[in-house]
């Protein structure tokens, strides 16, 4: 009865752009903050190796192949770089100077065997914890991490023998080996890849097994440092960069270039949100305009029922169900819409091989709830403030 | 509970002059259970009186004690108890709600207070000749026929004083009578009194003290 006596003189266009307005303010914060946060974690858990972390190597031309310049560095180089401000880690990346074989020992897939390298590389340098990046001499595990390109090629050949492709995770749960060798004698171990890498070549295992396999299979002749990790200070790669070009060193860019995009696109982002947050501040404006303008053409019905005795409170929380069960309705029906958009863009993204987490940021839902929350507070205070205007 | 003014002056009639035994700018005491006209001609404050004590203007010099609280001490809750269990109204412009039925009407005030059944209102509405206008807009109905609603209305809350401005400026003497006769018995039932003010004298029905203002 009360609904039916205060909740008249509506106007259904006003009302109806006012809830359009929030509708689509509301489904383009959504939309904006979902992606905001997951291309800021595009790229987290796929690479091993830190966000800031470069192998560099002297630039290899006609000279250096014909021995007159060294694409080696010198103990001297090395600590001019880590003299730099900019540089927070270096160490020398160690290959390997005896034979590696690695191949799969699991009952459910083929024997597939091959001769690889190992670089070895500190768990400093990975995004990883160091518990899971040790070994020591008796452990019958070796845990390695590895290339991307190679898992790429291992299922290349799992195509090519009729046995289903195997997943990043998938991979980490099958029984591989790697044999160490030299002329006189050979010892296996079983390996656990515990994670991939888009920036190294060759596999990678901890420092300490590195160490065990020169001492006990390496040649004798003293190694040349070729390569060098190093991990930058935070957003500081631009330096870097230059100074590795003044230098003629040279880098793979992948990480650069990834850092670069997505610094451009979360910005591009951040300007969504942005524009969306003013976008759904001014439609819940409008809505709540359109509250006072209905309470004040039902001024007459709200005065005559204080006057039945009715409390103030009684009759603003009429307005305030009300609204806030529409602002519920366009919450929902957004939500809706955006699941659906989600799929959309997902699928078009992943179409274009850009593979962004599929999940929900927790974040997205977040701002959802914030949204209803700031909207059912300023509702409540404006409903309370124009009914008590009356009494 | 007794009503008392005390030097008690609305301010738009504070630029008049005021008979001695006027009720303003004077101190006195309606008794609970009194029945008490207000006569004045237009202009002299009788709507005021009773906007006054109903709390919807609260522009005055003075005390009204209600009980043993001034009204210009109530606080919200105060104001809605007092409206709902004290002191129940019929304005002079009946403050119906034209674009609902009748019964609807009264149901806005019952469904708050729960104080009649349905059949009582039904009764009610028959006494003072509405039976067939039940479920009739209420915009639809002469102001005759609305002043007898809102008195009906005003009659559905426990109250112990019952204002009414003007209630029978469009009724017949038999219609006001059966009115008033209603009035009585309610008040009766509740130990209430009633204010009434009328621009002429009544002689209609009787009252315990008259007023001049």
């Amino acid at each position: 009865m009360l609904q039916k006596i205060v909740l008249r003189n509506q106007s259904k266009t006003q009302l109806v752009i006012a809830l359009l307005g929030a509708f689509l303010g509301v489904l383009f914060l959504l939309v904006s903050v979902q992606y905001f946060f997951k291309v800021n974690q595009f790229g987290k858990g796929s690479e091993m190796l830190g966000p800031n972390t470069l192998i560099i190597q002297k630039k290899v031309s006609s000279s250096t192949t014909l021995q007159l310049a060294s694409t080696s560095f010198t103990q001297h180089e090395i600590s001019v770089i880590e003299n730099k401000t900019f540089i927070q880690e270096i160490q020398p990346i160690l290959s390997n100077n005896f034979g590696v074989e690695f191949a799969t020992s699991d009952p459910m897939l083929p024997y597939f065997r091959s001769d690889v390298f190992i670089q070895s590389v500190d768990s400093r340098f990975l995004d990883i914890k160091s518990s899971q990046w040790r070994w020591k001499e008796g452990d019958e595990i070796v845990p390695i991490i590895l290339p991307r390109d190679f898992l790429v090629m291992l299922n290349t050949f799992m195509s090519s023998s009729g046995i289903p492709q195997i997943s990043d995770e998938l991979a980490k749960d099958v029984k591989f080996s790697l044999l160490l060798s030299n002329e006189k004698t050979k010892k296996q171990f079983r390996a656990k890849i515990i994670g991939f890498t888009n920036e190294v070549s060759s596999i990678l295992v901890p420092e300490s097994f590195m160490c065990f396999g020169k001492v006990s299979f390496g040649s004798k002749v003293t190694e040349k440092i070729t390569q060098l990790m190093l991990s930058s200070k935070e957003k500081e790669f631009g330096l870097v960069e230059k100074f590795l070009d003044e230098q003629h060193y040279e880098s793979k860019n992948a990480q650069l270039v990834t850092g670069r995009l997505k610094s451009v696109v979360s910005m591009l982002l951040l300007v969504i949100v942005f524009i969306s947050l003013l976008t759904l501040i001014f439609s819940s404006f409008v809505l709540i305009q359109y509250i006072q303008l209905l309470i004040s053409r039902n001024v007459y019905e709200i005065r005559t029922l204080l006057r039945l005795g009715y409390a103030p409170r009684k009759l603003y929380f009429v307005f305030l169900l009300y609204f806030v069960l529409l602002y519920g309705g366009i919450c929902f029906l957004a939500s809706l819409v955006f699941i659906i958009l989600k799929s959309r863009i997902d699928e078009k993204l992943h179409n274009s091989g850009i593979y962004i987490a599929l999940d929900y940021s927790k974040m997205t839902w977040a701002t959802l709830g914030i949204s209803f929350v700031l909207f059912y507070v300023t509702a409540l205070v404006s409903t309370k403030r124009s009914v008590m205007n009356e009494f | 509970m007794n009503i008392q003014f005390n030097q008690v002056l609305p301010v738009p009639l504070s630029s008049m002059s005021h008979v001695r035994d006027s009720l303003w700018n004077t101190s006195s005491v309606f008794n609970q259970g009194q029945k008490i006209m207000i006569e004045a001609q237009s202009g002299r404050g009788k709507s005021t009186l009773i906007h006054l004590l109903f709390g919807v203007r609260k522009d005055y010099h003075g005390e009204i004690t209600f009980g043993r609280k001034k009204l210009s001490e109530f606080n919200e809750s105060d104001w809605v108890d007092y409206r709902q269990h004290h002191v129940s109204i019929v304005f002079q412009d009946l403050q119906l709600f034209p674009f609902i039925t009748v019964l609807e009407n009264l149901k806005v005030k019952n469904n708050l207070t729960k104080h009649f059944t349905d059949d009582q209102l039904i009764e009610m509405l028959g006494r003072l000749g509405l039976l067939d206008k039940l479920h009739v807009l209420c915009g639809q109905l002469s102001m005759g026929q609305q002043q007898r609603v809102a008195i009906i209305r005003a009659l559905c809350q426990p109250f112990t004083w019952m204002l009414l401005d003007e209630p029978f400026s469009h009724l017949d003497e038999i219609n006001a009578s059966k009115c008033m006769e209603l009035i009585n018995e309610e008040c009766e039932k509740h130990s209430a009194g009633w204010i009434i003010t009328s621009l002429g004298l009544q002689t209609t029905f009787s009252y315990d003290k008259l007023i001049h203002i």
